[in-house]
């Protein structure tokens, strides 16, 4: 679709990279998202990731290089070796289980707090707004205390990853944003 | 008179030594399908002569004895992803391995495992044999395991009735060279090879169910067990219990390996450089005897009624190929066939091909090569080093080596990773494979970066991002590797400084030679052989060579700069000094005094470039564990690895093929040659120097047309106890005619001087019967 056409316009403007990385709570959505990226207006079916899983994806003239790593909680403590050089992380949060949103919460500040992620951009998905009993982006913004977070640009966009729902809006917040951004 | 091969019992303290063609009365007894016992009729016509060969016949001991208590595997583990939980273990058979469990399932379960349907991956373990106690590596635990296990074998000796003093004392010199070579750093490593398995299932909850079982073992052989973890797994899938793991563990553990020869360490040499498919069968043929002879089936009386006990009288088959046992493992009934290398090197582990990973790094190197940055450990020929030279150079100096496959299997790099231990050590350096991690990810990156020196495979491209935890980074997909700006810098070593010192004095022309490391025309002889069809086998040979050669460089090197190397124990007779001139006997009255050993360069301005080349990378190597060892190694193999310690086989055989020499010179090589190399382990010691892929013989028979007539008998002599040895008699047969004729001439002319009275038997053996045996061979 319009891969082919940012292509062109990346020979011509020159395309930028953009090193993402995507974390969150086990069964948040986060592969779906990655494939959804990928693989435009296919089905997605995934399975639990045992380890990581690796795309780049071109949008708006930015090549983007998202990186998905597995989130059961044993194996969190490993998102810190992908912190180093990332200028975009995405959050992705399930917005049906309000009973795990304060571990989320507590994730999600944990990495933000880290000295090499101090620069990169954070967008959070409030992913699976199609299940009954979800909370509202407002909510999400509010168990995750985002208005707390001073010197941060962050956004938090509604998604319901299995439909790509709000996916490239989010997408589209962090090409935007990374321009302001200084290149490393 | 006979011809004789004394037997030597004092120097042939290795795995016992003289072990000679079969006894006479096996010789009727021999499996008559074999097709090749016309070959060997000369022996057996040769009676009385090999009768005489045998002051003591001579028991051959298995390398995997019925009645040992170690276990082919020693643990079955499964392990599974929960989809809550992550990696977990689910059941360890038939107890619990120690250690950190859910390390374990980790490793069980690869990065991207559920991108794929399967994937095999290789992990070691460095764990205690004793079963109960923790990971203890300390040196009293390892003393104690010694020492239970000297006992137990001394006690397994008593009870087979093998009360023979003398062998006793030799199967604990056996025991302990053994432990040398499995490591001498600790107990030896369990291997693990583990299968994993994605099912998709819309059953269950998020839809796939992933479950990994492994295979925990001391044989560095695990590659065997593929086709049982592939039956097993399914299984499991179907019964998630324990019996499923019992099954596979008693099926594994009952495979029968009990008839495969132990082979010393020179007799070993002698067979991996050798294609013939029927070296050392007698060993094969005595085991095979022996065991009839257990299960009580005397020889001769063949019409003896079945007793109850050999109802169905097992046929024991010799190998087809002398290089592997054919073994089966029955699984659920299922007989799966299975084959065990007869020799394995140290640091050779599994399934591997050199031949994969040199193509993989050679082919963008070849189409477009990419400069490397300058380091002088790594990139001994420049900027554009052959990437599998940096490679080699990585590991000999004890860098940081990564070999990343993202996207790939991690059998894959798991491969990639035990090919380059084999590739660095060649057989002759160990600890790679103690310090190589074939599968491992992010959760062990910071165990892993305690390692100094190690060589890991991963598949997780994060890696490639943490320049700083690598000195080389080796991509499998692209085929590139990438030195990492933190690789620490060379130090200025005494030996550098003193090559720039010389090179500022002689003015060598260096520059004139655009390859004096001799790298760059190596490896295009590597990638012909490659491109000829080569076996694996043969690439395998050529990189021995190589990393032998690398020691011997690295020992003149020492001698030159240190004035003494750790590296070579200097021959009796011999006095240190690097300038005393080859060839020179120092007793005028003992022929097999003479002087010189190391690596021959044809010149000494040829020496100094290629130290030169090398200078810094023997320095790097110089504070490695792979020296530190190796000089441990040449301590603990002097006496079987060199039954013959004077002359310097390896480096007159050299001087006969590097140099010209005069017919003095060479002369006195064929008379030393001849004086020294007269018993099994000696001719042992003179084969492992002439193999088959280094023109065998040739060098040797080139002694038949020299211009002294005693040379030339003395010639005779020593090629005609060659033809007699077991071993030999196969190199003597790849001989070419044109030598034989030479040989059968002189044989000719000596007898008839004999007869005459006129003539002086000029050689020291009488006149024998093994014209017969030799023309039986050519014919």
């Amino acid at each position: 679709m319009g891969g082919s056409v940012s292509k062109i316009m990346g020979k011509i403007f020159g395309t930028k990279e953009m090193r993402i990385l995507m974390l969150g709570l086990d069964a948040a959505g986060k592969t779906t998202i990655l494939y959804k990226l990928k693989l435009t207006n296919q089905d997605v079916t995934t399975i639990p990731t045992v380890g990581f899983n690796v795309e780049s994806v071109t949008y708006k003239n930015v090549k983007f290089n998202v990186w998905d790593v597995g989130g059961q909680d044993k194996i969190r403590p490993l998102w810190r070796h992908y912190y180093s050089g990332t200028q975009g992380l995405i959050f992705v949060v399930d917005s049906s289980d309000t009973a795990r949103m304060e571990e989320a919460r507590s994730e999600l500040h944990k990495i933000i707090n880290d000295r090499e992620m101090k620069d990169a951009l954070l967008l959070v998905f409030a992913n699976k707004q199609d299940v009954q009993g979800h909370m509202s982006p407002e909510d999400v913004t509010q168990a995750l205390q985002l208005n707390k977070l001073k010197d941060k640009l962050w956004y938090v966009a509604p998604s319901v990853a299995t439909e790509g729902t709000g996916i490239f809006e989010g997408l589209a917040w962090l090409s935007n944003n990374v321009k302001t951004q200084p290149q490393k | 008179m006979s011809i004789s091969l004394p037997y030597r019992s004092a120097d042939d303290a290795g795995n016992g030594l003289p072990r000679l063609s079969p006894a006479p009365s096996l010789l009727h007894h021999r499996t008559p399908s074999s097709s090749r016992t016309s070959l060997r009729q000369p022996s057996i016509a040769n009676v009385p002569a090999t009768a005489a060969l045998f002051p003591k016949p001579r028991r051959c001991k298995s390398q995997y004895p019925r009645d040992s208590s170690e276990r082919h595997v020693e643990y079955i583990l499964v392990a599974s992803f929960h989809i809550d939980r992550g990696p977990i273990m689910e059941h360890q058979y038939p107890t619990a391995i120690s250690g950190d469990e859910s390390m374990l399932a980790e490793l069980m379960l690869p990065d991207q495992t559920h991108v794929r349907s399967q994937d095999w991956t290789i992990f070691f373990l460095h764990k205690d044999t004793s079963a109960d106690a923790d990971d203890d590596t300390s040196v009293s635990s390892k003393k104690q395991k010694k020492k239970k296990k000297g006992k137990r074998r001394a006690a397994d000796d008593a009870q087979s009735g093998r009360g023979d003093s003398r062998e006793d004392d030799e199967s604990m010199e056996g025991d302990s060279s053994d432990d040398e070579e499995e490591g001498g750093e600790g107990p030896p490593l369990m291997y693990v090879l583990n299968l994993v398995n994605t099912k998709q299932d819309n059953t269950v909850k998020r839809g796939a169910v992933v479950k990994a079982m492994a295979i925990c073992t001391r044989h560095s052989f695990l590659h065997i067990y593929k086709p049982l973890l592939l039956l097993a797994l399914e299984d499991y899938f179907k019964n998630p219990y324990p019996e499923t793991l019992a099954t596979l563990y008693n099926a594994v553990n009952s495979m029968d390996l009990s008839l495969m020869p132990r082979l010393s360490l020179l007799e070993r040499q002698i067979l991996q450089a050798s294609n013939c498919k029927d070296m050392f069968i007698e060993k094969f043929e005595q085991m095979i005897h022996q065991r009839s002879i257990e299960d009580g089936a005397p020889p001769d009386d063949e019409d003896d009624p079945p007793s109850p006990k050999r109802q169905a009288p097992v046929q024991y088959t010799l190998p087809r190929d002398t290089h592997e046992f054919e073994s089966k493992v029955v699984y659920n009934e299922i007989p799966i066939p299975v084959k065990i290398p007869t020799v394995i090197w140290p640091e050779t582990v599994g399934d591997f091909s050199l031949i994969k990973l040199i193509q993989t790094f050679s082919a963008p190197h070849n189409t477009s090569p990419q400069a490397f940055p300058v380091h002088p450990h790594l990139t001994t020929s420049g900027p554009f080093t052959h990437p599998i030279i940096v490679l080699v150079n990585a590991m000999l100096t004890q860098k940081r080596v990564i070999f990343l496959g993202h996207n790939r299997p991690s059998g894959e790099v798991a491969e990639a990773v035990l090919a380059a231990c084999a590739i660095a050590s060649g057989g002759v350096l160990r600890g790679f494979t103690r310090h190589a991690f074939p599968y491992t990810d992010l959760t062990k990156i910071d165990d892993l970066l305690k390692v100094p020196g190690f060589i890991a495979g991963v598949t997780n491209p994060t890696f490639a991002n943490h320049p700083e935890w690598w000195d080389l980074l080796c991509d499998l997909p692209t085929g590139r590797m990438k030195i990492s700006s933190y690789v620490e810098p060379a130090p200025v070593t005494e030996g550098l400084l003193y090559f720039q010192q010389q090179a500022s004095l002689h003015h060598y022309p260096s520059s004139s030679n655009t390859d004096p490391s001799g790298d760059n025309v190596f490896m295009e002889e590597i990638q012909r052989s490659i491109t000829n069809r080569y076996g694996e086998n043969a690439i395998r040979a050529k990189w021995r060579a190589y990393i032998m050669k690398f020691t011997q460089v690295a020992a003149a090197f020492e001698e030159m700069v240190y004035g003494a190397s750790n590296l070579f124990i200097i021959g009796p007779n011999e006095e240190l000094s690097p300038e005393s001139p080859s060839g020179v006997q120092a007793d005028p009255l003992d022929p097999t005094t003479l002087r010189g050993h190391g690596y021959v360069w044809s010149d000494e301005g040829a020496k100094q470039r290629e130290l030169l080349a090398s200078v810094s990378r023997i320095e790097g190597w110089r504070t490695t564990r792979s020296y530190y060892s190796f000089i441990q190694d040449i301590a603990a193999m002097y006496y079987p690895a060199r039954p013959i310690l004077k002359p310097d086989l390896h480096h007159h055989h050299s001087r006969l093929r590097a140099l010209r020499l005069s017919a003095a010179d060479s002369g006195a090589i064929y008379i030393a040659f001849a004086h020294a190399v007269k018993d099994y382990a000696g001719i042992c010691q003179l084969l492992t120097i002439t193999p088959e892929n280094q023109a065998g013989l040739f060098y040797l028979s080139m002694g038949l047309f020299h211009p002294y007539p005693p040379v030339r008998e003395a010639t005779v002599d020593l090629l005609e106890r060659i033809a007699a040895h077991p071993a030999g008699r196969h190199f003597w047969a790849q001989l070419n005619r044109f030598a034989k004729l030479a040989f059968f001439r002189i044989k000719r002319d000596r007898d008839a001087s004999a007869q005459s009275p006129a003539g002086l038997g000029t050689g020291s053996f009488g006149p024998r019967s093994l014209v017969g045996v030799a023309m039986g061979d050519t014919a």
